[in-house]
């Protein structure tokens, strides 16, 4: 990831507070409502994320995934307004000292709806990539050659001449993810990205996502398949009703029993559970494959 | 679907390849001094100026057609009531019947049928030959802020978006048994079954688009880049004020007694 | 000066992207009215909307932008009358600031307000552009035989106009208002975040501990 941002830093104070270096996401004791909203959305969150991870989060309907998403933009509280406690660190600099828009070339967050992502000002392709450049006033060359990058890390370089809204829903989702990636962020947020998407869109992503965790990219991903999460994410974080309950690697977030009750198991957790096998049970394909032959043997 | 509004011709005249800004000097300053002009014959000799622009540009047929179905209709109503009623009648014309004709009013008609003739054919030679996408990024490198002309170029795409779909929801509730057709009170209920729904869902996903545009950075305060040049030359600079300074000395004549 | 607060309403994000879909309600107003084959225009919905939601700038930008893009596809007489759009988003932008559309008394004075606007308005433009008539049939109907009557052009010319516009704006302001409280409380909530002034400091990091 270059520096060259194309001089779009808004604001040249320097962050305040400690540097935590090589962190790239950290929440000290945050709460937030939203504006009018009785009940705070999340309570008493604290979370650090390091330079590199790929951390899943999941959680039934209203435990706040979403909301953690956008307070990691900025969304909320610079969007939202609304009520925020504790500090909440992106990529070292305190999310109530930038906007959202300031924000953005470092950071990205991608929503579950592919249609109401894409600006609606571009009619091709490449130029929809190039919108978020273009708005960090980024050099010609320089667009172009980022459009290039983005889509063909995401696949899309054959559909570059393509109107945006010819698009399927799979392929709107990769369009959107590759106008994230022009930025060249160093942070990804990714909420559901692909719970309205096919099983060929969805699998198109995640080799996205793999590609970009392998370069070094910070991914947090909500995600409500508890199957992917386990195959993809060396991290995962469990909520419920605004609070974290669980933090750390898949096979010892899903073998906990508050975990299991509250947010549910992986298939294959559940099938080791109800064999009778003891624990810790496993939570991906490969482990259970290898349990249940020990146990067939 | 894309660009569903748009009127542009593809075509390589030179009207097609000049500024947009000079085609837009061209068009309203036709329009002003049209309406500006005195007399039937100056408006006339300006209608011929355009419909000669008009072929040069190689849409002269396209343009009849949509012209023809606007300016008819007005034309009719404007002689209709002119040429019956208008305070300047004194010379009788002819007579249909009861209804009484005269000259004055017939004149002022064909006077102002004109003068929205010409309106409409300048409007339409500029339509024709210019990209709705060229306008706004002409408009955006002369210092129309790029959250403006984000409203513009969204509105291009999104009004075909939604036409698109209120289509699909009249196709679904008359299917539901919405009666779509019949006296006016049965029209008139069917308006908001047909509206809500629609406008409903187009407000709230603007919600998300404005989250996902401050996301990719829209509005940041910064130098916008052009997105491309457009050819220009001396010659065309030149005309550009020519065409913007005819319209004060077209007011400083008519006040001067041009008639 | 209270009524010019209205004005420093801010322009987030969101408001600018409302504008396109305004413009958009306005087209789509027109078109279902026109597939019922209902007398009247509906163009200015959206509009009207706009304004109520989120201010005179949002309504009159809609306003105007709707009327030159019909004018650059679909009508261009309709270009001069930009300017009576942009009138109506306006005033139904400070009808919406003081939340006139949230009172029945104050209902009838928006659309009072909106009619007076676009007929008053339309009246000097009709004169200039029709001889005084309003290109609508049944108005102009009525035009002539005021002017046959004896009228002055000019009051003729008003009653035209205002012929077409009291029914077609009181549909306007109801259908509007509807849709206004049939969003979700918590989209408008969104748009009174920032229905604050300029001078005032940023909303939510200033509300945090």
């Amino acid at each position: 990831m270059g520096p060259d941002r194309g001089g779009a830093r808004g604001d040249r104070r320097p962050p305040r507070g400690v540097a935590l270096s090589s962190t790239s996401l950290v929440f000290e004791n945050v709460s937030y409502a939203y504006e009018e909203a009785a009940r705070e959305a999340v309570s008493d969150l604290s979370l650090s994320i390091a330079v590199g991870e790929w951390v899943g989060v999941t959680g039934p309907t209203n435990a706040g995934k979403s909301t953690l998403c956008l307070l990691a933009m900025g969304l909320a509280p610079h969007f939202f307004g609304g009520r925020l406690k504790g500090r909440v660190v992106v990529l070292e600099k305190d999310s109530r000292e930038l906007s959202v828009i300031q924000r953005s070339a470092e950071v990205g967050l991608l929503f579950q709806n592919p249609f109401t992502q894409i600006s609606g000002a571009r009619e091709r392709v490449d130029d929809e990539v190039g919108f978020g450049p273009e708005c960090h006033g980024v050099s010609r060359l320089e667009v172009a050659a980022r459009v290039e990058e983005a889509m063909a890390l995401v696949g899309i370089s054959q559909l570059a001449a393509r109107h945006p809204m010819d698009l399927s829903g799979g392929q709107l989702q990769r369009l959107a993810l590759a106008g994230l990636l022009a930025m060249r962020p160093k942070l990804l947020l990714l909420d559901e990205p692909t719970s309205q998407l096919d099983p060929a869109g969805t699998a198109a992503i995640f080799d996205v996502l793999a590609g970009l965790h392998a370069s070094g990219i910070t991914i947090v991903m909500v995600e409500h398949r508890l199957e992917t999460l386990c195959e993809l994410c060396p991290r995962v974080v469990a909520m419920v009703a605004g609070r974290i309950i669980a933090d750390g690697p898949p096979d010892d977030v899903f073998n906990r029993e508050a975990v299991q009750l509250r947010v549910g198991s992986p298939v294959f957790t559940r099938l080791a559970r109800e064999a009778g096998l003891s624990p810790p049970w496993p939570v991906r394909l490969r482990d259970a494959t290898a349990v249940f032959g020990r146990r067939l043997a | 679907m894309a660009g569903g509004l748009s009127l542009y011709a593809e075509g390589k005249s030179l009207l097609h390849r000049a500024h947009p800004l000079t085609k837009g000097a061209l068009t309203l300053s036709a329009i002003a001094i049209a309406f500006i002009a005195p007399s039937i014959g100056w408006v006339l000799g300006i209608g011929v100026i355009l419909l000669v622009l008009v072929t040069a540009a190689g849409v002269l047929r396209r343009l009849l057609a949509v012209a023809a179905a606007i300016l008819l209709p007005i034309t009719l109503l404007l002689l209709a009531v002119q040429g019956f009623a208008n305070a300047n009648n004194r010379t009788v014309a002819f007579a249909l019947g009861p209804i009484v004709y005269y000259r004055e009013g017939l004149a002022i008609a064909a006077l102002a049928a004109l003068r929205i003739a010409c309106l409409v054919c300048a409007t339409f030679l500029f339509s024709f030959t210019t990209r709705p996408a060229d306008i706004s990024e002409a408009l955006m490198q002369r210092g129309l802020s790029t959250r403006m002309g984000y409203v513009v170029q969204s509105a291009l795409q999104i009004i075909p978006q939604t036409l698109d779909m209120a289509g699909r929801i009249q196709d679904a509730q008359r299917a539901r048994g919405l009666e779509t057709e019949g006296s006016l009170p049965r029209r008139a209920r069917a308006y908001l079954p047909l509206m809500l729904p629609l406008v409903l869902s187009s407000l709230v996903a603007t919600q998300e688009r404005a989250m996902a545009l401050e996301v990719r950075g829209f509005g940041l305060p910064v130098k916008r880049v052009a997105r491309f040049e457009f050819a220009d030359s001396p010659l065309q600079r030149v005309l550009r004020w020519v065409l913007i300074g005819a319209v004060p000395a077209a007011i400083a004549a008519r006040l001067a007694g041009w008639r | 000066m209270g009524i010019l607060n209205a004005f420093k309403v801010r322009m987030n994000t969101l408001a600018i992207v409302l504008i396109p879909v305004c413009i958009a309600i306005d087209w789509a107003g027109h078109a279902v009215a026109s597939t019922l084959k209902l007398p009247l225009f509906l163009d200015s919905i959206g509009t009207v909307l706009g304004g109520l939601l989120a201010g005179p700038w949002v309504g009159g930008i809609a306003g105007l932008i709707t009327n030159f893009i019909s004018s650059g596809t679909v009508d261009p007489i309709a270009a001069p009358y930009s300017i009576i759009s942009l009138a109506i988003g306006i005033a139904a932008g400070i009808g919406g600031y003081y939340g006139w559309h949230k009172t029945w008394p104050g209902r009838i004075a928006l659309y009072v307000l909106i009619v007076l606007v676009a007929s008053i308005g339309s009246t000097p433009l009709n004169i200039n552009l029709y001889a005084g008539q309003s290109g609508v049939p049944l108005g102009d109907a009525v035009y002539a035989s005021l002017v046959k009557s004896g009228w002055p052009t000019w009051l003729a010319a008003y009653i035209d106009e205002a012929t077409g516009d009291i029914p077609d704006k009181l549909i306007t302001v109801v259908v509007a208002t509807l849709i206004y409280f049939g969003l979700p409380n918590r989209y408008r909530a969104l748009f009174s975040v920032w229905r604050r002034q300029s001078g005032e400091p940023e909303p939510a990091p200033a509300s945090s501990v």
